[in-house]
């Protein structure tokens, strides 16, 4: 691990400060699951490291609720553990409990952050050796385009590097509509998780649309009653990430789901909103039939590489039961 | 003298906790790992990124000037060619781990980087010649070995019913959760001690002896390599001798003058540290309509990387069953590590080339599998049930019927079999059993044990041999209070140090048939040793003096002394005794079924395929596993559960994944190399199929074997298409439920 200076500020406007405004010289240190790996592995070498442990960005802001009973406000440094065991949070958004209880072991949960979850960087295999220049390494080619891609993106189009976002918060977060609220050296300016991810092809970028000198103080989910749930199709059941997964939201009153929304995950190197599948629900009653039917809508347009078409069925698979599981019904393939 | 099993056993065959379990659960225990010397070094390997490639330049001026490094030892030099990615090229010591990983990349090495092959399919495509001189040629296909009975054109003839298909099993890795290495120091006294995690302990050191000596003309007598492995976390075959990063370790060690900890990282522990081969393979198979099995041919590959052994048990196939054969196999050769012996050698991929194809057979027949199986049993020898009425020959079908009645009856296969795809719901059950046999005998060579009395009435019983985690340490002390009348607690061990007499690595399940005779025949000798010593003081003659449960009674007189008090008549002496055993003590008829040799073993897997995401779970399986006369039922038991832990990883997850372009293996670790955590752990029953009169037969190997294709069968059964490769991934479910047309 290359030498770094550590740095421990007490406010996020400290933390700003000593950020550079380019990627790669300075990092920010939440709970470390992924960047001590890096550094580790010499994939990330930073020469200052900041840690956020001292900033206050810790806590789910409930006092927010008198305030703006709408939302919930969650702190950037709440840890995995923490909100997959928030009952207030469990209750409204399963969905987002069920997918960060889901995350890794529990040392990951216990030592992992939301704002971590949201900006770690992808899996990509070719990514994390250290011996191969891809793209995102200032290399000139995506080397799991015609290599090892069993794992990566199926919905390619245009992407020049096909790794998946690996964050499995980022599709429940923008299925719930949530912003995040984000400081920088002018300040503090709010991005939807819609529009905060990126799907980078070179060294100078990252997988969301954070600048270098950026960081993410909390994110505010609305509540607007919607159902929603997550399913995630994976291979392993302890300790594993999703082959692909589903989080959706809709309201549903009368029988009727409307404002839809179905967000992929693990199939593209941004979170994928399935507007086809979101349609092809919107105002009908959700039954194996509606939901298969928009599995099959998200699955569309797919372009899989040489050796993840599976991923392809998995999608349909995983929108129906999320849409199940989020409308209560019976989990036929819990046995 | 003649050497026997006590008639009565008091602690054999019971179940003892592992005596080390508090130390290892509490972290106490000290491993390889967890050694630190007084001004210890840190050392790394310099290991070639490349697959094939020629050392242009090689330059480490820059690193030896880098903060802390004290050593570099060179491995290769300018010109050597690399056949693997991986492939060491030097060793480094710094003060710290983290200044050698920095210096060890700051070492200049320019590469002509040369054509590689990883992939076994692309060989046979083409042979690129990419490996390194075998037999003065460089091809990565070598000669095809083919053999046939005289009986096979025949069987071929008078089969009505043929199957066909192809199966298979990738390269996976060792996979050892403590990694290979060790902490090297040379002594004042020109000695050299290691801490080495090792299954070959006394080997280790006599390897480092010889290799040392040799090469520097220096007098290092045996007596003064000293290896310790007081605990170790698994080897599985991978970790015999002290490696290259023992030899490396010990020269860093000796050029910087101080101790040098050299344990591998863990993607080099994949890389590196031991891969078993893989094996793929078109089998046909011919039976008459009842099922009696008449035809087998296979013709199969696979790749030991770099080197050139066979990836199958060549004389083995088909597996348990006698039908005639014809057979053929190739080694394919690629630019990846050599493979290394990996728990039961090539049975699982004999296994998995006749195991598999039998219930695609008996769904043509439309048998249960079950039947076919007992149909095809071999036949008892009539010759060795008359020379060697305790061997596997003698008893093999007695051991199969018996086992597949148990495990069927424990899995309750007549309730829950059913054919083939033929269940309801989306969430599909099956069941699936398959067999496999192993050896287990004692070593060839030497292992020893001594125990010691003193005249407080403690106890010592020393041996070199290793635990690999197995509970041998628990078996050591177990079987010395079995014949001191002690409890295992109260013996002392010294244990896992080279010094301690000689012992064989700990391969082939050779440990426990190898050390229990000798720790026997230790004890009992101490024992009479004793008796003999204190008979004068105890007013008795030693013949009329016997042990019982904590004390000595004589037997003329009817009195007794409590232990203590009895060695207490030591007084300034000891009474001591020294056992060995060899494979060739076993054979004499005078210690007749003290060990023995030869296992079967039946397995019988659940699962439940989700037939719309291909995920597998596999719930439940039954172990039937026979072993002689169990030592230890905890550990044994243990033994067989760690084993099918193993075969479900094989069956469900663990797979090597090479990158054509690079020549490197992409998932060196833990996140993509997959290994099942606590919720992908079915049930497992344990049933040990005693047979005492066999004596001690070794099992750490068979449990392994049969696992995956027993699960393999079981997803089979659930969804009425075969997935023929293991691993049994989403993807290839998914994809044999298309082919079969059933998909959702």
């Amino acid at each position: 691990m290359k030498n770094f200076s550590y740095y421990r500020p007490k406010t996020a406007e400290q933390a700003v400060a000593l950020l550079d405004d380019k990627w790669g010289t300075t990092e920010l240190l939440a709970g470390g699951t992924d960047l001590l790996d890096l550094q580790k592995e010499y994939i990330a070498q930073p020469d200052k490291v900041i840690t956020l442990r001292d900033v206050g960005i810790n806590q789910l802001r409930l006092d927010g609720l008198d305030k703006k009973p709408d939302d919930f406000i969650l702190g950037a440094g709440m840890t995995l553990a923490e909100i997959a065991a928030h009952r207030g949070l469990k209750d409204a958004f399963p969905a987002l409990t069920t997918a960060a209880g889901d995350i890794g072991g529990p040392q990951i949960r216990n030592m992992g952050t939301l704002g971590g979850n949201l900006c770690q960087r992808n899996r990509c295999w070719y990514f994390r050796d250290e011996h191969t220049p891809c793209l995102l390494k200032g290399g000139d080619k995506c080397f799991a385009i015609d290599g090892e891609n069993r794992y990566h993106a199926i919905f390619t189009q245009g992407h020049k590097c096909v790794m998946v976002n690996p964050s499995t918060l980022a599709p429940v977060l923008i299925a719930l509509g949530a912003s995040a609220e984000v400081m920088g050296p002018k300040g503090k300016r709010t991005v939807k998780l819609a529009d905060f991810f990126h799907a980078p092809s070179s060294a100078s970028e990252r997988e969301h649309v954070l600048k270098p000198n950026e960081l993410v103080l909390s994110v505010t989910i609305p509540y607007h009653h919607l159902k929603n749930a997550s399913y995630e199709v994976r291979h392993k059941q302890s300790y594993d990430w999703p082959l692909v997964q589903a989080a959706v939201a809709f309201k549903y009153e009368d029988n009727k789901a409307t404002d839809v929304r179905i967000v992929l995950g693990h199939v593209a190197p941004t979170p994928h909103v399935a507007e086809a599948a979101a349609k092809a629900l919107e105002g009908k009653e959700v039954t194996e039939a509606t939901a298969s039917a928009a599995g099959e809508a998200a699955a569309q347009g797919a372009m899989p590489l040489s050796q993840n078409a599976y991923k392809v069925k998995l999608v349909a698979v995983a929108v129906k039961r999320a849409l199940l599981t989020a409308a209560g019904h019976k989990k036929y393939w819990e046995v | 003298m003649a050497t026997s099993w006590p008639k009565k056993r008091r602690l054999i065959g019971s179940k003892l906790q592992r005596l080390d379990g508090p130390v290892k659960a509490t972290g106490k225990a000290k491993y390889s790992y967890d050694i630190n010397r007084p001004g210890m070094l840190h050392a790394v390997l310099l290991r070639c990124p490349h697959a094939h490639a020629k050392i242009k330049s090689l330059d480490s001026g820059e690193a030896e000037k880098m903060p802390g490094v004290k050593a570099i030892h060179a491995i290769k030099k300018i010109g050597d060619e690399l056949y693997w990615a991986g492939e060491e090229i030097l060793g480094l010591a710094a003060d710290t781990e983290e200044h050698a990983l920095d210096a060890v990349r700051a070492v200049k090495i320019e590469y002509d980087v040369l054509p590689h092959i990883v992939k076994e399919e692309d060989a046979l495509k083409e042979d690129g010649k990419t490996v390194s001189p075998f037999g003065g040629k460089r091809n990565n296909v070598l000669a095809a070995k083919d053999a046939a009975d005289d009986a096979f054109e025949k069987g071929r003839t008078d089969a009505a019913v043929t199957v066909e298909g192809s199966y298979g099993v990738p390269v996976v890795c060792h996979q050892c959760l403590e990694s290979h290495g060790l902490v090297a120091e040379w002594g004042e006294d020109g000695g050299l001690t290691v801490w080495a995690s090792t299954q070959a302990v006394w080997g280790t050191a006599d390897e480092l002896a010889r290799e040392f000596s040799g090469k520097y003309k220096i007098d290092l007598p045996a007596s003064k390599v000293k290896c310790i492995t007081h605990y170790m976390g698994g080897g599985f075959g991978s970790k015999f001798g002290p490696d290259i990063q023992g030899i490396v370790a010990a020269e860093l060690a000796r050029a910087a003058k101080a101790p040098v900890k050299l344990m591998l990282d863990r993607a080099s522990e994949i890389v590196a540290g031991g891969n078993r081969p893989s094996a793929y393979g078109k089998v046909k198979i011919g039976a008459t309509k009842d099922g009696k099995l008449t035809s087998y041919e296979v013709d199969c590959y696979g790749t030991p990387g770099v080197g050139v052994t066979d990836t199958v048990t060549f004389n083995a196939l088909p597996y348990v069953y006698p039908i005639p054969y014809k057979r053929k196999h190739v080694r394919i050769r690629t630019n990846a590590a050599m493979q290394r012996a990996m728990r039961a050698p090539n049975h699982p991929q004999n296994c998995t080339l006749t195991e598999f194809i039998l219930d695609d057979l008996a769904a043509k027949l439309g048998m249960d599998p079950l039947q076919l199986r007992l149909k095809n049993l071999p036949q008892n020898n009539p010759e060795k049930v008359k020379t060697a009425p305790h061997s596997l020959d003698a008893l093999k079908n007695t051991i199969y019927q018996r086992e597949i009645e148990i495990a069927a009856a424990l899995a309750k296969w007549k309730e829950k079999w059913h054919p083939p795809g033929k269940t309801d719901g989306v969430v599909k059950h099956g069941i699936g059993m398959a067999l496999h046999t192993w050896g287990g005998q004692a070593s060839p060579q030497r292992n020893e044990c001594t125990v010691t009395i003193h005249a407080d009435g403690s106890v010592v019983a020393r041996t070199s041999t290793q635990d690999l985690g197995t509970g041998q340490r628990t078996v050591t002390a177990l079987i010395t209070a079995e014949i001191l009348g002690l409890e295992p607690g109260q013996i002392t061990l010294q244990f896992g140090e080279s010094t301690f007499g000689a012992s064989t690595g700990s391969g082939g399940s050779t440990t426990i048939p190898s050390q229990a005779p000798a720790t026997l025949r230790a004890a009992t000798a101490a024992r009479d040793d004793l008796l003999a010593k204190i008979a004068p003081r105890l007013h008795s003659e030693p013949k009329e003096l016997i042990v019982e449960r904590g004390k000595i009674r004589n037997t003329a007189q009817n009195k007794t002394w409590d232990w203590k008090a009895a060695c207490a008549e030591l007084a300034k002496q000891e009474a001591t005794g020294a056992g060995f055993w060899t494979y060739d003590e076993s054979t004499k008829p005078d210690n007749k079924d003290v060990s023995s040799s030869g296992v079967g073993g039946v397995q019988i897997a659940e699962v439940l395929v989700d037939t719309e995401t291909g995920v597998v779970r596999c719930t439940r399986i039954v172990a039937v596993q026979d072993c002689g006369m169990v030592v230890n039922r905890l550990t044994c038991e243990s033994q067989v559960a760690g084993g099918v832990i193993m075969g479900l990883n094989y069956a469900l997850f663990e797979e090597r994944i090479m990158d054509r372009a690079t020549g490197r293996m992409v998932n060196p670790d833990m996140e993509f190399y997959k290994l099942g955590g606590i919720e992908d752990m079915p049930q497992i029953v344990v049933h040990l199929h005693d047979m005492p009169e066999r004596g001690v037969i070794g099992v750490g190997e068979p449990p392994v074997i049969s696992t995956h294709a027993a699960i393999g069968n079981a997803i089979f059964n659930a969804i009425g298409a075969r997935v023929s490769h293991t691993p049994f991934t989403p993807e290839r479910v998914l994809a044999a439920l298309a082919a079969k047309g059933g998909a959702k």
